[in-house]
């Protein structure tokens, strides 16, 4: 198991590596310059030229990608042109929206699609079986941002139960203004993420249901019920980690989504103003950051895989 | 039968779901006619420890106003944070600032501004005519990065004869001296003003105070209590910068904010009932012009050029997107000097756009490609092209990012046709710059331009504008669809709210709440 860490930890500073050398490569694909935008349209060229020189975007590609992940190296992801903000330290600050965003979202797609999932797949040939999975099926055609838009029209508008948009100026200084501005971005985010997941939930356990163990289980005395929740879903929750692991990378996407809709300022919504302003030092930092963080949960996905299924372990 | 049963369920939620959003966005009856100019008068019992919260649009990028670009930026901390010599009145006349007057010498070479004696930086220390010197020099030193150094091209020299009097000699007469000093070239700094730390620290000497900026949502201000002049009647204002037009309705229907600014004039409808809200209707500078690339490809032709302002209905697209807007026919809005009607020069007239296609060539049809940024409504992109499609102009519509129309159009003046809002004011001077991405070059236009800049006096320069300003839109230089006019929704209670140029300048001296 040790090996197994190391090895995969050697992988994780390799791919990060590469991932640096991508990124920076590709902003730099990218039509125009944070110089332009410092300038704007009534600056000189002479003007934007010395903005550029002083920024130090003139230096040959080797050189600037050598200064920034020298920083990066010794802990400074770098920062903002145009604000001079800490990478880090802005991207802490908008995790405290992002972050309890996309975990809340998990938390209430698990509740809802586990036992939903589990209740389509046993009942898969009574009404409510079908009812659910219908459910899950419209759960996923229906568009992120239409749910958004919908919830807000009822539950802000209409009823004013909740907040329409924003997050408060103080932050989790008032916790439930800030709880409240993000029950319906979770309700939107928890639909589409648990429709996705209850699918995976169901075929998992079907698949399971069919297994000639569970039939054996069932021979040697449990009921139905007890060798599911016994042999049954740890069996089912192995492929269901993986697609869990999938979507929680898919949840940054999801979140760029959510944010737009109810004005919250987070990752995604900072990621879209910093690329529109070209702040590519800020931006390449930021990337870095949430693609180490997307293979980080890839290795502990790796890792909770070998932890619930022995079949893994024993084949290293 | 089970499965068809829950589809059908599931399709009756949809469709109750597509009515709530229908009824939540629906059009006003008129929307040509909603909006006022008038707003209510300051309540007599003002509530003075009052917060407002006020919707924008656009975020700045920083709040370095000395070095950093963006309307954004001129928008919340001129007369706010920071104050000039001179500022704009609510119709965008030159008025006193930190100047409480000024003389002009007869033959318009010098200059002496007189400065409020009490005047103060937030820090406590007294404006003295060093500040207003340095402040200015930092403008006029060769390799400045002061994005409006331009302004000031004219100065000569500038010198304080005592603590309170700045003198500033010009090289020559300029009509646009003034003007400038209104703008960020014109704001008084403290003496040795580091501009790199004004991110995150202002000194300014306005009414309010920067309290704070989370980048992404909303910048505080707060009432400075130490003012020199009239203090503010409210405590505090929080600008939200709300992008999307829907949300920020929402926001101001169920009482986030208090003030929506640039309101969609297709989304009026929630706002009809007059007990709660006002509308505002007010007028900008932002001209949304389709430049044709005098310079190369089809449109070097004049005839092409003026095929195509002709065959655009410019009511029919106002109509479209609203009515909040009016059409202009030149390059100069009424509100800027050297404004003249000219919307008859290449009206809207089909048949004769074919014509002149048919005389330039292309009478068989023409390709062309416009670029636009993807931050204005879609809706232009489509009209113009079944517009020109009508006098056989096949229009590709190309919705770019900003940054990539800077790189593009902008810069390398790799285009045909573009679409973009100039929203400054006083700007016919791109058409007399033939290096500008429009193209156009005309010598008459750059003399009388050239002129007008060193008239004797106002009515010698707009004459010399209004020449210039008609013989670009003879030469259909480029086409102007229309000057936006912008909406505000104001919640009741709230006064001295602003009405025109909100994207220029918001100047909240006269913002009151009434006392609940």
């Amino acid at each position: 198991m040790t090996l197994y860490v190391l090895r995969r930890a050697g992988l994780l500073v390799v791919s990060l590596f590469a991932a640096s050398v991508l990124i920076f490569l590709v902003l730099r694909l990218l039509p125009g310059d944070v110089a332009q935008t410092i300038g704007g349209i009534k600056a000189t060229p002479t003007q934007v030229a010395a903005v550029r020189h002083d920024l130090g975007l003139d230096r040959p590609l080797t050189a600037q990608y050598g200064s920034w992940i020298g920083g990066v190296v010794t802990g400074d992801f770098g920062r903002s042109v145009l604000d001079g903000t800490s990478v880090s330290g802005q991207l802490a600050e908008k995790f405290a929206v992002t972050g309890p965003l996309a975990v809340g979202a998990v938390l209430l797609a698990l509740g809802f699609a586990v036992p939903l999932g589990v209740l389509a797949a046993v009942r898969r040939d009574s009404r409510l079986g079908g009812a659910v999975n219908a459910l899950g099926q419209l759960g996923i055609a229906l568009p992120t941002l239409w749910v958004g838009l919908l919830l807000v029209v009822v539950f802000a508008v209409q009823v004013r139960w909740l907040p329409a948009q924003g997050f408060p100026v103080d932050g989790w200084d008032e916790p439930g203004r800030a709880l409240r501005s993000l029950v319906l971005p979770w309700l939107t985010l928890a639909l589409s993420e648990g429709a996705v997941l209850l699918r995976f939930v169901r075929s998992a356990v079907l698949d399971v249901l069919h297994q000639d163990w569970l039939r054996t289980a069932r021979a040697k005395g449990h009921t139905r019920t007890s060798a599911l929740l016994r042999h049954g879903l740890r069996n089912a929750a192995v492929p269901v980690v993986s697609v869990l692991g999938l979507q929680i990378a898919a949840l940054v996407a999801g979140a760029v989504v959510v944010e737009q809709v109810f004005v919250l300022p987070g990752v995604g919504q900072m990621l879209i103003t910093d690329v529109g302003n070209r702040d590519l030092d800020k931006v390449q930092g930021e990337i870095l950051l949430l693609t180490g963080a997307v293979l980080v949960i890839g290795f502990v996905v790796d890792l909770v895989h070998r932890l619930i299924d022995p079949k893994l372990r024993s084949a290293v | 039968m089970r499965r068809s049963t829950a589809l059908r369920l599931a399709a009756t939620a949809v469709l109750a779901g597509l009515a709530a959003t229908a009824c939540g966005t629906g059009s006003a009856d008129d929307p040509a006619n909603a909006g006022q100019t008038n707003q209510a008068a300051e309540p007599v019992d003002v509530d003075t420890g009052a917060t407002v919260d006020v919707r924008l649009v656009l975020e700045p990028t920083s709040l370095d106003i000395a070095t950093t670009a963006g309307a954004a930026l001129d928008q919340i901390l001129l007369d706010n944070i920071y104050q000039g010599l001179l500022t704009r009145d609510e119709n965008n006349k030159v008025k006193p600032s930190l100047a409480t007057s000024y003389d002009e010498s007869s033959d318009g070479l010098t200059y002496t501004f007189r400065l409020a004696e009490n005047a103060t930086f937030h820090d406590g220390a007294k404006v003295t005519a060093a500040d207003a010197v340095w402040s200015l020099k930092q403008v006029t030193a060769k390799g400045s990065k002061n994005p409006d150094a331009a302004a000031l091209a004219s100065v000569k020299s500038v010198s304080a004869t005592d603590d309170h009097t700045v003198v500033v000699k010009l090289k020559h007469r300029d009509t646009g001296l003034t003007w400038g000093l209104t703008g960020r070239a014109g704001i008084v700094f403290k003496k040795g003003t580091d501009f790199s730390t004004l991110v995150g620290k202002e000194n300014g000497t306005g009414p309010f105070k920067l309290s704070g900026w989370k980048r992404g949502s909303s910048i505080t201000f707060v009432r400075n209590d130490a003012y020199w002049g009239e203090k503010a009647k409210v405590a505090k204002v929080v600008f939200q910068y709300i992008k999307d037009d829907n949300a920020a309705n929402n926001a101001q229907q169920t009482g986030q904010t208090d003030i929506e600014t640039a309101v969609d004039a297709t989304l009026l409808q929630p706002f009809s009932d007059r007990r709660k809200y006002t509308v505002l209707r007010g007028d900008t500078t932002d001209k949304f012009t389709l430049a044709l690339n005098n310079a190369a490809g089809p449109t070097k032709d004049l005839r092409v050029r003026r095929a195509i302002r002709q065959a655009i209905d410019k009511p029919g697209l106002i109509k479209t997107l609203g009515g909040a807007a009016v059409q202009v026919g030149g390059p100069v809005p009424a509100t800027d000097p050297g404004y003249e009607g000219l919307t008859s020069i290449d009206a809207y007239d089909p048949e004769n756009a074919k014509e002149l296609l048919r005389q330039a060539g292309y009478g068989d049809g023409l390709k062309l490609t416009v670029k636009i940024p993807n931050i204005y409504p879609a809706e232009i992109g489509d009209y113009l092209a079944s517009q020109l499609k009508q006098v056989g102009i096949e229009l590709t519509v190309r919705q770019v990012e900003f940054q990539t129309w800077l790189d593009a159009v902008y810069t390398k003046h790799d285009y045909q046709l573009s679409l973009v809002d100039h929203a400054e004011a006083r700007d016919l001077s791109n058409f007399a710059n033939p290096d500008y991405y429009f193209g156009y070059d005309n010598a008459n236009v750059q003399k009388w331009y050239a002129a007008a800049q060193t008239a004797s006096g106002d009515s010698e320069r707009d004459a010399l504008l209004k020449k210039a300003a008609r013989q670009v839109s003879e030469d259909a230089a480029a086409d102007w669809l229309f000057v936006n006019q912008t909406l505000t929704v104001v919640r009741s209670g709230v006064t001295g709210v602003p009405r025109n140029f909100t994207s220029n300048r918001y100047d909240l001296a006269n913002l009151a709440v009434a006392k609940k």
